[in-house]
């Protein structure tokens, strides 16, 4: 399956690029796609346990499983007002 | 309960209050862009926003409230791009029967975008 994965705010920093291809199995979870792009982007693994995920438009925890086609954001803690 | 958000590159004019008969209360807040950002001078902050995510979220934010309060009305304007220091960045309006529902939704709303809605900041310096 092929999921795009979207970097928002200072993450595209960390990650020099605005989003990327990820290739996973079938039945494979957003906490599993994590891993596999903190592999990939090694700075982002600093902001491990305070990146927010998620998919489409909504929220969603690690144990998400993901779909052909989704499409991932992943974001620091957000700063609106 | 009426609805209007508005994410704009723009200054935020001034608006005279939506008001309907029943409403006793109107209750506003600004958001304002602070001279100093961890401890040091700024000139502006500049807001990204997940456009998309960011309307959607502020939706589930509007539902919540229109569960919660009898609310009338919300207005809300969030700047984008870059806003200059002491300009508004946040416009809220709500607007409801008393004034309890009304400040109770506003920090409600507030708190809720605080933690959900995509949009960050970065300063000017």
């Amino acid at each position: 399956m092929k999921i795009t994965v979207k970097f928002w705010s200072y993450f595209r920093d960390l990650t020099e690029c605005d989003e990327t291809l990820i290739k996973i199995e079938e039945g494979e979870t957003l906490g599993n796609l994590h891993v596999t792009v903190m592999t990939k982007f090694p700075k982002l693994a600093k902001m491990k346990n305070s990146t927010l995920k998620a998919v489409g438009v909504d929220y969603q925890t690690d144990d998400f499983v993901l779909s052909d086609g989704d499409e991932v954001s992943l974001f620091p803690p957000v700063q609106g007002g | 309960m009426k609805t209007q958000l508005t994410l704009t590159p723009n200054p935020i004019p001034k608006s005279p209050p939506a008001m309907a008969d029943g409403m006793g209360a109107v209750v506003t807040f600004h958001g304002v862009v602070r001279g100093t950002e961890d401890g040091e001078s700024i000139t502006a902050i500049h807001y990204e926003a997940n456009e998309t995510m960011v309307r959607h979220q502020f939706e589930l934010i509007f539902a919540a409230i229109e569960n919660q309060w009898p609310v009338e009305s919300i207005r809300l304007v969030h700047r984008v791009g870059e806003v200059a220091v002491n300009e508004t960045s946040l416009w809220v309006e709500i607007t409801s029967p008393h004034r309890a529902e009304a400040f109770a939704a506003c920090q409600f709303l507030i708190d809720e975008m605080k933690a959900k809605v995509p949009i960050w900041k970065r300063a000017v310096r």
